[in-house]
């Protein structure tokens, strides 16, 4: 060893030591970049999450869960749906609004509520709304099809009157009802157009800026996006309604669920996200752990394709249905974490329908089959990849279906393939029995009537190759209702009538779970997949 | 002169490796049946939206004008839009390449100054008990599975002893240096931060030690294995007869001639280290290009398997050449031709 490399080693051992050391006051670190967090650890949120799903976090882009958790936190809406509930529309960024029948179109007009401030200190006018509505329409992102396909409206459809006064019309297609619940949405978050029209390049209104930056006037603001690591919220010091209560909350970017586990039991996270049920089992009880569940709108269902023999017999649909262990599912596959719902519209929506007949009925099944003229049957059985809502493997519960309907001599070949291979063979009306699950696009009865029902729609019911026209109609007719009670009817018999005759047996409705540390209150998730941090305490 | 030539052709085997590379990669992320544009676009979209997106992507074209037009954007820089992140896929490697790039260099020199001292050992005490500890870990490291690994590593570093931090390069509420290089250490040190450089460091220790395993195994036994043949070699007789000391012995004579094999384990080994990085990526949540090259396969993000194909496509023959130039420093005969 020669000594001229000596002072190099001690350089590097002094270099090491000195960073191994106390942390030196922050005035001595010469850093050039601020802080990230103002109030540090012990006023922000720290939620571990997987979210590489973030793509961007403008609202007319943005229609993934996790950016859209961020959305609705930094923007607010026209109107709203408050904590949980998707039933009842609330008053918003409008004080009120109002449905007239304008002739040959419907027409919403809503009154802003006055004195509404974005983060910047930019008042929020009818303009603001004006430009952010259109700006989703001329965008054409993701979420836009929800405006223009579901609402079916133009750019030119949206117009202020007066700079509190908006109106909205609608095409006598389509349902008011469903477009306000669409408002409700991250899609209908309003930005600050004075602010976001400074940041134009190439005509992108904004958009590249608002990738990771905020500008809304929601409770919480967007401090920084770093990609594949984190999102940081700031307190929107300019926010009208009730401060909230952490002046930040971190959205870490954590894929691996052991780890989420293990930085909640530490203290260094305060939610974790993606937690398996055995997980959420395991860390019950331990001191300083508290773990919850939301709702969530999704249905795990089983496809029959009705253009495959034996499939297009409505006895043998309902034989495969009636066989399956539901409950066993639920119990034992999901340890609890589901709901045992049948009705192709989800619990929390309104329309939904609670009746769940089917349980394991052997006996019953082989009689459907026999009616059917069926003794042995053969089918191929497609089932994603990877797991499913509620924390259990596609696999599994493909084999648990395969068992029970071979004890009335159904024989399935499960064909395990990734979900976009699956889907394309599904969307192209190839498959036989296929496994896969729903979410709604909005949260209204039609996101899932209208594709579990309407052939002509090429969704769900196309897939299937179930052209029942008579069904379709009657979706269609009670997406129009605009009384409540009538519609929610309406919704209950057509959600009857798919139970026993469509080519769908659903499986359950998943619950999300959640670990928290027990200091952590005021935590409510609302099915549509957000949270408001505003109301959290810690 | 003779380096030059040498150089060149090496540059040029490169280029031709990068071009079958994107051919074959282009082709295979092209015939597979699933659709990209379902993949994608997911259960809800309508038939026109795919349509759309088939167009923008230009998937509705033949095969071979789309992999001109791929070509000629490579040519000018442009790696294509990823499908997943809507970003340019040069923009996604820029920003992923560097946490993987410091993650393998440390995990590296983990194995390198752990790996050759302990084979050297080793071969000293051979069929003694130190020989036999050392070899037993080895094996260790080259059977157990990096993900299982991880785990246990995480279990014990974080959440039993608590004395590294579970995951991420930098901590929360620490501001990561200015980016300069991308590798947080070497910009924390010429930034002058040494609360990031110390939090950048012991977010390292753990990934890095879990990833260095596998090739610090892969190094002790290459190098306690060509030690052992060096040593037995006449001119170790003749060094030993003439009275050198056994310190000079090994290092000087034994270990410089025993390192050659050893260099291209270490080659070969860096390119095992950035597929690995997938996986500890994975569970130490680092947001490097093993996590991004994942997450773009499963979402069929064509674009972006075929930017990290072709960044893999030349990182491989570059730490080749590297290998080679530390031959020609170790071996004066390749020098003389």
């Amino acid at each position: 060893m020669s000594y001229r490399r000596a002072p190099i080693l001690f350089v590097i051992a002094l270099l090491i030591a000195a960073a191994c050391s106390q942390p030196p006051p922050a005035s001595a670190t010469g850093s050039p970049t601020p802080q990230p967090t103002a109030g540090g650890a012990a006023s922000t949120l720290v939620y571990y999450a997987d979210v590489s799903d973030l793509i961007s976090l403008d609202p007319a882009v943005a229609y993934e869960f996790s950016g859209i958790l961020v959305v609705h936190n930094a923007y607010d809406t026209v109107v709203k749906f408050e904590g949980a509930d998707l039933a009842n529309i609330k008053a918003g960024l409008a004080t009120s609004w109002d449905t007239k029948d304008a002739g040959a179109t419907w027409d919403i007009t809503f009154k802003l509520k006055s004195g509404v401030k974005f983060a910047s200190g930019n008042p929020l006018t009818a303009d603001d709304v004006v430009y952010s509505l259109q700006r989703v329409i001329k965008l054409n992102k993701s979420p836009a099809f929800l405006f223009t396909d579901i609402a079916g409206i133009k750019a030119d459809a949206i117009k202020a009157t007066d700079a509190s006064t908006v109106v909205v019309s609608l095409p006598k297609t389509a349902s008011a009802q469903g477009f306000l619940s669409i408002l409700t949405f991250t899609v209908g978050g309003i930005v600050d157009s004075k602010e976001v029209k400074t940041h134009e390049t190439a005509g992108d209104f904004g958009s590249g800026w608002l990738l990771d930056h905020s500008a809304g006037s929601g409770p919480y603001g967007v401090d920084h996006w770093t990609k594949n690591s984190e999102v940081l919220l700031k307190a929107n010091a300019n926010y009208g309604g009730t401060k909230p209560a952490l002046s930040g909350v971190l959205v870490k970017h954590v894929p691996e669920s052991t780890n989420q586990q293990f930085a909640l039991e530490k203290g260094d996270a305060d939610v974790a996200r993606n937690l398996s049920p055995q997980q959420i089992a395991a860390l019950q009880g331990k001191t300083g752990i508290a773990t919850t569940s939301g709702n969530s709108l999704l249905l795990v269902y089983l496809g029959m394709n009705a253009t495959v023999k034996p499939l297009n017999d409505v006895n043998v649909r309902e034989a495969l249905r009636t066989a399956i262990d539901y409950d066993g599912i639920i119990k034992d596959l999901l340890k609890g974490n589901a709901k045992k719902v049948q009705g192709i519209v989800p619990i929390g929506l309104s329309g939904a329908n609670e009746s769940a007949p089917f349980q394991a009925d052997v006996t019953k099944a082989k009689a459907l089959l026999a009616q059917a003229g069926q003794t042995a049957v053969t089918l191929d059985f497609l089932v994603p990849t990877g797991q499913a809502p509620g924390g259990v493997a596609f696999s599994d519960l493909a084999a648990k279906l395969q068992s029970d309907w071979a004890k009335i001599g159904v024989t399935v070949n499960i064909k395990q393939t990734t979900t976009a291979d699956l889907l394309t063979t599904y969307r192209a009306q190839k498959g036989q029995l296929v496994m896969i699950y729903w979410g709604p696009d909005f949260p209204d009865p039609d996101a899932n009537v209208g594709p579990f029902t309407d052939y002509a729609a090429k969704s769900i019911a196309f897939r299937n190759g179930w052209d029942d026209k008579t069904i379709a109609a009657k979706g269609r007719d009670a997406a129009l209702i605009t009384d409540a009670a009538k519609r929610t009817t309406a919704y209950k018999d057509i959600t009857e009538y798919v139970l026993h005759n469509g080519p769908y047996a659903v499986l359950y409705q998943p619950t999300e779970l959640f670990g928290l540390r027990s200091n952590v209150k005021g935590f409510a998730w609302n099915p549509m997949g957000w949270l408001d941090f505003a109301s959290i305490t810690k | 002169m003779r380096f030059l030539g040498f150089l060149l052709r090496r540059i040029v085997g490169i280029a031709a490796v990068m071009i079958g590379v994107s051919v074959i990669t282009f082709a295979i992320s092209h015939v597979i049946p699933a659709d990209p544009a379902v993949a994608a676009l997911g259960d809800h979209a309508t038939d026109e939206q795919i349509a759309a997106f088939r167009s923008e992507y230009r998937l509705d074209r033949p095969l071979v004008e789309q992999y001109v037009t791929y070509a000629e954007g490579i040519l000018h820089g442009d790696l294509g839009r990823s499908i997943r992140t809507r970003r340019a896929v040069i923009d996604d490697l820029v920003d992923s390449f560097p946490a993987t790039l410091e993650l393998s260099f440390t995990a590296l020199l983990v194995s390198m100054l752990v790996g050759v001292p302990a084979g050297v050992w080793s071969a000293i005490y051979r069929g003694r008990p130190p020989d036999f500890v050392v070899r037993l870990l080895a094996l260790a490291g080259g059977s157990i599975p990096v993900f299982w690994l991880g785990l246990i590593v995480i279990g014990l570093g974080y959440y039993q002893l608590g004395w590294f931090p579970g995951g991420g390069r930098i901590d929360a509420f620490v501001a990561p240096p200015p980016p300069r290089t991308g590798l947080y250490v070497i910009d924390s040190i010429l930034a002058g931060d040494l609360n990031a450089l110390r939090s950048s460091l012991l977010h390292l220790v753990l990934p890095a030690l879990t990833l260095g395993y596998f090739s610090t195994a892969v190094i002790t036994r290459m190098t306690r294995s060509s030690m052992l043949e060096v040593l037995g070699q006449d001119y170790m007789r003749t060094a030993r007869a003439k009275g050198l000391r056994e310190r000079v012995i090994v290092l000087r004579h034994a270990l410089r001639n025993a390192l050659i094999p050893t260099v291209t384990i270490i080659g070969l080994t860096f390119g095992s280290l950035l597929s690995g990085a997938v996986l500890t990526e994975t569970i130490f949540s680092w947001p490097g290009l093993g996590r991004y090259a994942t997450a773009s396969a499963v979402s069929l993000d064509f674009p972006a398997v075929l930017g990290v194909t072709l960044l893999a496509a030349i990182v491989y023959p570059l730490a080749n050449l590297v290998v080679d130039l530390a031959y020609y420093w170790l071996d004066p005969r390749i020098q003389r031709g």
